[in-house]
C-alpha cells in the first residue's frame, strides 16, 4: 500500500536519509527505532509531504496506493491529509490551537473534509472522543488544550487522526512525552485502531519496547541509513548488526543487568 | 544493607502546600519520609505531577516545605540560612533534567566545571585548567573538551558535564532529576554506568528522580514510589518484582521491553490521574484500585513494613515484623 523505493532526502545539500526502502502492507504496523538524528522523524514526514525547513526528496519516489506522493499539487494534498493519511505529533498539544476549544477545531477539521452541519460534526467528535475512552467527551469538546493533560491531549489528537478512517497513520514518537502507564493507554488504543479499521501505521519511536511490542515490522535506523529491518522475531532473535545489538541492550528491562 | 550509622540525610514528614486559585491549597507532598544513605541510590518514581521534583527541590534548598525537617549533617537543612546555607550546599550537589538550560552559554567548559571550586575557595585560578582536565577525564570526556562552549557538544556530553560539575566538590549527595531521560536509551545506558562508577569510587549517595521504573530497577538500591504527593511503597531495587502496593503493580505492568512477552494483552488503567488540587481523602489511589474497600475512601493509609525493608501504604496488606 505504501512503498518508499531508495529515497534520498537533503536539507540544503546535506543529505539526511539516504537510499531508503521499505514497503507497508494494509493493516500492517511498522516502527522505526533509532538514535536522535538518524533520520527517522524525515522520513515519515517526507511520506507526508511535511519536510522541515527546506527539505526536499532529491532521489527515489514515494507511492501510496500506486501512486506517487511526491507529484502532489496543494490541492491534492488538502484532498489526502487528514482523510486517506493522518499524522500524530508528539505533542498533540502544539497541534491545536491554544486559543480555541476542542470542539471548535475539531469541527471545523470535520467540516473541512465533509459536507455535514455543524452538530452533526460535534455529534461525531464527540464519538470519536468516547472511541478513545476519553471520560466526559462532552467536557473536552468545551475546554482549552492547556486545560488537559498530555495523555488526554495525545488521545484528542489520535481521535482527530482517526475521524476519517485513515488508510495510513503517521505517528511521530506519540508516547514519548508520556508517562508509562498513559504510554500503555495509548499503545492498545493504537492497536486496537488497526485491528478495527484495518488502518496501516508508521510509528517513529525510540523505545524498542514499544516497537517490539506493537509492530510487525522494525526498522532499525543509523545515519540515515537502513541499519536493519526485519519481522520483530528477526530483529530481537536473528542475526543483527552490531548497532541493533548495541540498542538492544541498552533498553531498560526488568529481565536486564543491575549494575549495583 | 542500609545500616544507621551510614545515615547521610533524614528527611522527616515533609509536607509542602502550594496556594491555588480559589482560596484552595494544593498538596504536593504528604507527609514524606525518606532516608538517604552513603554511596547508596535512592530512586525516587512517580508519574508527572506527583510531587517528586518538588520533593527533590527541598534538598537542595531552591525551596522549602511547609511543614517538617530535613536533617543532614545533625542540622536542620530548611533552617539553615546565609553563610551556614552558603557552606552546606557544597556537601549537596545537583543535576537537572535539562544540561542545555543548567549551563551559561557563553561560558566555557573549563569555567562551568569549576565554577563551584572557585566559589567556595578550593583552588586558585592558575589551577583551572588542570582541574578541568582532571574532571572531564572523570567523567570519560577528553581533556580538550576544556576549552568548548557548551553548544559545541551533544546532550550527552552535556550532561556528562553536568555531572562533572556536580562532583567537582566532592559531594556527599548528588541529586539527579531525571537528569537521563533527554537522552537515547544508547547514552543513556552508558550514563547510568558513569554514575555508578563515581558512586563505588567517591561512595556518594545519589537520589534519582524518574518516571521509567526499568531504568531505576537497574541501579537503585532503595526505590520509593510516589503517587499524588505520597510515598505509596518503600522497597529495596533488587526486589522491584516483588512489589506489592497495587499502584506499583500497575506500573510494572505497563513497563514495554523487548523480553516481554508479546502475545500478553495490555491492560492499562483507563482512569487518569486526579488533579492534585481536588486528591480524594483517604487513600491517594483509591480511584484507579480495583480492590478498593470501604477503609480506603475513609482513611489514609501509612507506611507499614510489610517485608524486610519493604514498607507499604496500603490498608489491604498485612504488616509483617521482620
Amino acid at each position: 500500500m505504501l512503498e518508499i523505493k531508495n529515497i534520498t532526502i537533503c536539507y540544503k545539500d546535506r543529505p539526511a536519509v539516504k537510499h531508503f526502502s521499505m514497503t507497508l502492507r494494509q493493516g500492517e504496523i511498522a516502527s522505526f527505532v533509532g538514535e536522535s538524528g538518524s533520520g527517522k522523524t524525515t522520513v515519515i514526514r517526507a511520506v507526508m509531504g511535511l519536510l522541515a525547513g527546506g527539505g526536499r526528496v532529491v532521489e527515489g519516489d514515494i507511492l501510496f496506493e500506486g501512486k506517487s506522493l511526491l507529484k502532489n499539487t496543494p490541492a491534492q494534498w488538502r484532498k489526502l491529509r487528514g482523510v486517506d493519511i493522518s499524522m500524530v505529533f508528539q505533542d498533540s498539544g502544539t497541534m491545536l490551537n491554544p486559543i480555541r476549544k476542542i470542539g471548535n477545531v475539531f469541527v471545523e477539521y470535520i467540516r473541512t473534509h465533509q459536507h455535514i452541519s455543524k452538530a452533526e460534526a460535534w455529534q461525531r467528535g464527540i464519538a470519536m472522543l468516547e472511541r478513545m475512552r476519553l471520560p466526559s467527551s462532552g467536557n473536552i469538546m468545551n475546554s482549552y488544550p492547556f486545560q488537559l493533560s498530555g495523555g488526554m491531549r495525545q488521545r484528542v489528537g489520535i481521535a482527530m487522526a482517526m475521524t476519517f478512517q485513515p488508510k495510513l497513520l503517521l505517528a511521530d514518537e506519540p508516547t514519548s512525552a508520556l508517562d508509562v502507564t498513559t504510554q500503555a493507554q495509548i499503545v492498545r488504543q493504537m492497536m486496537e485502531l488497526r485491528d478495527e479499521y484495518g488502518a496501516s501505521i508508521l510509528i517513529v519511536t525510540h523505545n524498542l519496547g514499544v516497537a517490539a511490542y506493537m509492530s510487525d515490522w522494525i526498522v532499525v535506523m543509523k545515519d540515515g541509513e537502513i541499519s536493519d529491518s526485519g519481522n520483530r522475531d528477526e530483529i530481537l532473535n536473528g542475526v543483527h548488526s552490531d548497532y541493533a545489538q548495541k540498542l538492544l541492550d541498552a533498553v531498560p528491562s526488568l529481565r536486564g543487568p543491575r549494575y549495583v | 544493607m542500609f545500616e544507621e550509622k551510614d545515615v547521610i540525610l533524614e528527611a522527616r514528614h515533609i509536607v509542602r502546600r502550594f496556594p491555588a486559585s480559589g482560596g484552595r491549597e494544593l498538596t504536593a507532598c504528604n507527609d514524606i519520609n525518606l532516608t538517604f544513605y552513603r554511596g547508596k541510590t535512592l530512586g525516587l518514581i512517580g508519574e508527572s505531577g506527583c510531587g517528586k521534583s518538588t520533593f527533590m527541590r527541598f534538598l537542595v534548598r531552591l525551596d522549602v516545605p511547609t511543614e517538617g525537617e530535613i536533617i543532614f549533617k545533625g542540622k536542620d537543612l530548611t533552617k539553615l540560612k546565609g553563610e551556614e546555607l552558603r557552606q552546606t550546599r557544597q556537601y549537596i550537589q545537583m543535576v537537572f533534567q535539562d544540561p542545555g538550560g543548567s549551563f551559561h552559554p557563553k561560558m566555557k567548559i573549563r569555567d562551568i566545571i569549576c565554577e563551584p571550586l572557585m566559589n567556595f575557595g578550593r583552588i586558585k585560578p592558575s589551577e583551572k585548567d588542570a582541574v578541568a582536565r582532571k574532571l572531564l577525564e572523570a567523567v570519560d570526556l577528553p581533556g580538550e573538551f576544556a576549552y568548548r562552549f557548551p553548544h559545541n557538544m551533544s546532550g550527552g556530553q552535556r550532561q556528562r558535564i553536568a555531572i562533572a560539575r556536580a562532583v567537582a566538590l566532592e559531594p556527599e549527595l548528588i541529586v539527579m532529576d531525571e537528569a537521563t531521560c533527554a537522552l537515547d536509551v544508547s547514552v543513556q545506558k552508558t550514563m547510568i554506568e558513569l554514575i555508578c562508577k563515581l558512586q563505588k569510587e567517591k561512595n556518594i549517595a545519589v537520589g534519582f528522580v524518574s518516571h521509567d521504573l526499568g531504568l531505576i530497577q537497574s541501579f537503585a538500591h532503595q526505590i520509593a514510589v510516589m503517587y499524588l504527593g505520597s510515598i505509596v511503597e518503600i522497597l529495596p531495587g533488587e526486589d522491584v518484582g516483588k512489589a506489592r502496593h497495587p499502584y506499583t503493580q500497575t506500573l510494572l505492568r505497563a513497563i514495554f521491553d523487548t523480553k516481554m512477552d508479546f502475545t500478553k494483552k495490555i491492560e492499562p488503567m483507563d482512569s487518569e490521574i486526579p488533579s492534585p488540587l481536588d486528591a480524594p481523602a483517604g487513600c491517594p489511589f483509591q480511584t484507579r484500585c480495583e480492590h478498593c474497600a470501604a477503609i480506603c475512601r475513609r482513611e489514609r493509609p501509612v507506611l507499614k513494613s510489610i517485608g524486610k525493608e519493604h514498607k507499604a501504604a496500603c490498608h489491604l496488606l498485612a504488616e509483617a515484623t521482620v
